[in-house]
């Protein structure tokens, strides 16, 4: 663990000064967004191929710190938006610590609706100023959604925050109810408190939610950006495999099953920074984050390891299910095999119920639902030259031939013509249609979870391919 | 098959049941030419002869459709002489024999590829063997089309040097009931194919596996063949005494190991070796590491042995000793070319091994009559002696061989001290059949003249630049030696035309050499035309009155001749292009023959139609015209373009003279 904080710590450290490197990188991969750092960040925002949560947040957070010297022409004061969300988040830590407060959360609901009605103002009067200066140049519509962009940023870090320090208080007080659980931990599709008049701004953050949480491309992607950034911490999460607690063997009862809901484990994060709202997987990295906020997060306490909250006690062991029926990981299965960490719930639930929409780009037929093993295949597609007749590839000669001494009949397969590579064998086709076949049910799923703004999204897929 | 003709005549043939006369063909073995006669008596023996036939050696691929429809019970096709094989000529092979052919000799022959060879697997479901040596293009795709051949038994695949772990893969999957196989040189093999051979391939008996990149990771599941008797691992560098260990469980089948030239294997592999395999019979070790005693030791356990060969090794005398301590009675032991070989240790060993039948101490060159007087005192069973160029060795230890060794049959005194009296001691050797006496320049016909009456069974007599003899000796090797398949007079000077008219009495020889014998002229070798029909091979190198009146009989009666050497001679265009007409002539050595014009060369090699290999001076490479060597190239002919400059004979005997005191 320390090396991996290390890595991600440094890895965030970097981040800020390899801005212009990513960027480069991003533009590199998809020439539309060249203008990357004219801060046209919603047009980020909307746009999933960027695939890179960290990166789309990181800006919003840098121009909290550092308006922009022009903002002075819009009329609402940009530094009361950058305080308030800062004494809040204040709140909010101070809330994690002690049990769930309703009048905090009552606090935090009404600011919310606070923040939302000044959004909406603002909206109104960029949509009155429109009507006038039609023609302008874009740049000022670029602050404009700038601004929008930051707000909106803010009110769902809050309302995520707020959701979220629900989570630990009910730990305790819940012993064996995992629905009540599972619905609690749906923070991440947490409907919006629905205000009077606000349907703009509902449908815009609706929207975004809805990208989080409806599509496992961009989410899955996010990891691929920690991917790219750190090779060595990807490795280490790719060896947790969800089969590796096939051996053990626990009485049934001896240990608490918990069962996240499909939305939560598909979620890229699940720590968030109270103050720019960054997300992490890791609560480490998030440590690491903080140090950014303020010289109060740099002390070794707040940087340590949070203690086990019940060291004293013995800890009833945790072990998950998997949300989907009928699956042997799910706890109502005849032959129930708990999933050991949370990750290995990820990771099963995305190979094994997901559609696997991460084609290899070498190969163009191996398909993987976690974009770690899709990087993973990337290292060797194309050295698997050697071919059996059973179709099988290996990109090892020994591992070949090991194979065909086991099995009778086989034999070693040689291309007809050697120079020309031959392309996947049968099993690759039937791994595709199998994937295939997953693709109706799961989207079915995520169109039910969230119903509103669909449209949206789907623009905004239309508009990526 | 009885044919019931009309005529009135009984034919008493018609009386004798197929059986029977397939019997009597069986006889006809001796002289090849027997069996024609016998077919062109009458259709019925014809037909006789053409089912009775079962192996085939074919000249030319075009006539192999006719000749395989001829002889419908073929079995075994041998094509070394066939240099060029297309794949039509496999498809009809495979087409005509595909039920009978069991067996397919393609080492010599090229222009294949793996299609054809895909056709004759697939649709001789009956072959057993097939030897594809020296295929150096033939590519895995080949060797999957072997693999088809799912009853093959042997396969030599030898030199071929393309096919890498996959195609042997496939083999070893396809083949399963392999019991030989030798990779040897396939450079392209390596831990992966051998260890499928051995995983897949329960049933082999015999793996050669020499000069192949291995290392000790295939060795195990090559020890667990149950059945494994003779395995090569020569010049394996990738073998070291790590994998010997290994051997500790394995293979009590095998009988006999070859380890020659592999560097890295010191007596440590070997004890460890020795315990492993306690069945082992036959060792080689030949340029390996130095003979100690440590080694010898090691191997005392192999209670089984009978062969061991170190040639070329360094051998210290306690090693010899060592040997000499063994329990075992040994019958073969070679030391040839060993250094550090003592009369004390030869001697030592030859007194303990007493049962030695074979023994090789050829170079070397520190024995005396010590080791002799021991070796023949105590081995007097030897059936085989090689002691080349023992040169300390006097006169009088020959006596010895001959008066004590009644059994030899094999005695190679190439290079040594022998003289007449040696030689009639010798001559009481009355089994031997092969004689090397090259460079005893102390024999003379008198010697030789006891061989003659004596070794009646003489098969092959060398006498390469014994300058002592002469037509009398010749001529009693010829009248006594009836038997005689090769003879060597090279560079003998006072040979005349009377030695090759006696030899031509000699039936059944084959090769015969005859370089630098000036006296000879055609007339002598008419007469061997005449006689010795079976003639192979001729070398009349530096006989320069030799010419085109010698060649006319020899191109009308030595039908069998593949191969002659011409340098020197007084042959002109028109002897050329008579030997044109053996349409067996494979070979031609054809330098400095100053009667030979450009426009006689051509065509004489276009006449050829089945030469393989000419020797030409360089500087006709210049002047033939680049089609013709390209169509003869296409039709199998390998020119191997030689530029050196005319030699004196005399040059060499002059420097031997200097040499040999």
């Amino acid at each position: 663990m320390d090396l991996k904080e290390g890595l991600r710590a440094e890895t965030w450290a970097k981040s800020s000064l390899a801005e212009n490197e990513m960027s480069k990188r991003i533009s590199s991969n998809n020439p539309c967004f060249t203008d990357f750092n004219s801060q046209q960040y919603q047009q980020k925002w909307e746009d999933p191929s960027i695939l890179d949560y960290d990166i789309r947040i990181n800006p919003a957070f840098q121009e909290f710190n550092q308006p922009p010297q022009n903002q002075s022409s819009l009329p609402c004061d940009p530094t009361n938006q950058i305080k308030n969300p800062f004494q809040m988040n204040e709140n909010l830590q101070t809330n994690k610590m002690q049990d769930w407060d309703p009048k905090a959360m009552l606090n935090n609901l009404s600011f919310l609706e606070q923040k939302i009605h000044e959004l909406q103002d603002l909206v109104h009067l960029i949509v009155g100023r429109r009507s006038q200066i039609l023609g302008r140049p874009d740049e000022l519509v670029a602050q404009q959604q700038q601004l929008i962009t930051a707000d909106l940023t803010s009110i769902i870090v809050q309302l995520i925050s707020t959701a979220g320090s629900l989570l630990p208080s009910m730990k305790h007080t819940l012993s064996a109810a995992t629905p009540s659980m599972g619905q609690l931990g749906q923070f991440g599709g947490v409907p919006f408190p629905p205000g009077a008049g606000l349907s703009d701004s509902i449908q815009v953050q609706n929207s975004c939610a809805k990208k989080v949480s409806n599509q496992s491309n961009p989410i899955d992607l996010v990891g691929n950006s920690g991917t790219q950034q750190n090779h060595a911490v990807e490795e280490h999460d790719l060896k947790d495999e969800d089969d590796a607690d096939d051996g053990e063997q626990l009485p049934p009862g001896s240990y608490e099953i918990l069962q996240l809901e499909k939305e939560e484990i598909l979620a890229p994060h699940t720590h968030f920074c109270t103050i720019c709202g960054k997300g992490f997987k890791r609560d480490a990295n998030l440590r690491m984050h903080m140090r950014g906020h303020g010289d109060e997060y740099k002390t070794p306490a707040a940087l340590a390891k949070p203690h086990k909250e019940s060291s004293s006690e013995p800890m009833l062991i945790k072990r998950y299910s998997c949300p989907y029926a009928g699956c042997k990981r799910n706890k109502d299965h005849k032959k129930f095999q708990p999933l050991k960490t949370i990750l290995c719930v990820k990771n099963h639930y995305k190979r094994t119920h997901c559609d696997k929409s991460y084609v290899c780009s070498r190969c163009n037929t191996k398909k993987f639902s976690v974009i770690a093993d899709l990087k993973t295949h990337e290292k060797h597609c194309g050295k698997d030259k050697w071919l059996c007749s059973c179709g099988t590839t290996f990109s090892r000669k020994d591992k070949l031939f090991g194979h065909i001494a086991l099995f009778q009949g086989h034999t070693p397969a040689i291309p007809l013509d050697e120079t020309i590579k031959g392309l996947a064998g049968p099993s690759d086709r039937r791994e595709g249609n199998e994937a295939t076949s997953k693709i109706g049910s799961t989207n079915f799923n995520f169109g039910s979870s969230v119903p509103n703004g669909t449209g949206v999204s789907d623009m905004d897929a239309k508009g990526e391919s | 098959m009885k044919k019931q003709r009309c005529s009135e005549k009984i034919n008493l043939f018609d009386l004798l049941s197929e059986e029977i006369v397939f019997i009597i063909l069986d006889c006809l073995n001796t002289n090849p030419f027997d069996k024609k006669s016998f077919s062109l008596v009458c259709k019925s023996f014809y037909i006789t002869e053409s089912k009775h036939r079962k192996k085939l050696k074919p000249l030319r691929q075009e006539h192999l459709p006719a000749v395989l429809i001829r002889y419908s019970n073929t079995t075994h096709l041998d094509l070394s002489l066939c240099p060029r094989i297309n794949d039509h000529s496999l498809f009809a092979i495979s087409k005509i024999t595909s039920f009978t052919l069991q067996s397919i000799d393609l080492s010599r022959s090229w222009g294949f590829s793996s299609s054809g060879l895909l056709s004759l697997t697939l649709s001789c479901k009956n072959l057993k063997e097939i030897d594809i040596s020296n295929a150096v293009s033939l590519k895995d795709a080949g060797a999957a089309a072997l693999a088809e051949a799912k009853n093959l038994e042997k396969l030599w695949m030898g030199r071929c040097k393309m096919v890498t772990d996959m195609g042997v893969g496939c083999i070893a999957v396809g083949c399963k009931n392999l019991k030989l196989i030798s990779l040897k040189w396939c450079l392209g093999v390596g831990d992966l194919g051998v260890g499928l051979i051995a995983v897949k391939c329960k049933e082999i008996r015999s793996l050669d596996l020499s000069y192949l990149p291995i290392t000790n990771k295939c060795l195990p599941s090559i020890l667990k063949l149950q059945h494994l008797e003779d395995l090569i691992l020569e010049g394996c560098f990738g073998i070291d005494d790590c994998s010997l260990a290994a051997l500790k469980h394995g293979c009590k089948s095998l009988k006999a190991l070859d380890m020659s030239s592999c560097q890295n294997i010191s007596h440590l592999g070997l004890s460890s070796l020795t315990s492993s395999i306690g069945g082992l019979q036959q060792l080689t070790l030949a340029h390996g590491s130095p003979v100690t005693l440590s080694i010898a030791n090691g191997l005392k356990k192999l209670s089984m042995l009978q062969s061991i060969k170190l040639d070329g090794s360094v051998v210290t005398r306690a090693g010899l000793k060592a040997i000499g301590d063994w329990c075992v009675s040994l019958k073969e032991l070679s030391l040839s070319k060993c250094d550090g070989v003592t009369d004390e240790g030869l001697s030592y060993v030859a007194t303990k091994h007493r049962d030695l039948r074979k023994l090789d101490i050829t170079c070397c060159r520190k024995i005396s009559d010590v080791s002799i007087t021991h070796v023949t005192s105590s081995c007097t069973g030897l059936t085989s002696l090689r002691m080349e160029s023992c040169t300390l060795v006097p006169r009088e230890a020959f006596v010895l061989i001959g008066q004590r060794c009644r059994f030899l049959e094999e005695l190679d005194l190439t290079d040594n001290e022998i003289d007449d009296e040696g030689l009639k001691s010798i001559s009481r050797c009355s089994k031997l059949s092969v004689l090397k006496l090259g460079i005893c320049l102390n024999i003379t016909g008198e010697g030789l003249a006891h061989v003659g009456m004596c070794c009646s069974k003489l098969k092959e007599l060398d006498l390469y630049r014994c300058v002592g003899i002469t037509d009398s000796g010749i001529l009693t090797i010829a009248c006594g030696c009836p038997d005689l398949e090769m003879i060597n007079i090279a560079y003998l000077k006072d040979i005349t035309d009377s030695s090759l008219l006696s030899l031509s009495k000699c039936l059944r020889l084959n090769t015969f050499e005859s370089r630098g014998c000036p006296l000879i002229t055609s007339l002598g070798l008419a007469a061997i035309a005449v006689g010795c029909k079976q003639l192979i091979k001729l070398d009349i190198k530096w006989c320069h009155n030799i010419n085109d009146v010698g060649m006319l009989p020899l191109a009308h009666f030595s039908q069998n001749l593949r191969q002659i050497n011409l340098s020197y001679t007084s042959v002109t265009d028109v002897g050329l292009l008579s030997l044109a007409s053996i349409s067996c002539l494979q070979n031609m050595t054809i330098l400095h023959l100053k009667g030979l014009s450009l426009n006689g060369l051509a065509a004489a090699l276009l006449a050829c139609g089945g030469i393989t290999k000419v020797k030409l001076q360089a500087a006709f490479k210049q002047l033939l015209p680049q089609p013709l060597i390209d169509h003869l190239q296409a039709r199998g002919c390998v020119f191997q373009w030689r530029n050196k400059a005319e030699l004196d004979p005399k040059s060499w005997k002059l420097l031997l003279e200097d040499t040999v005191p």
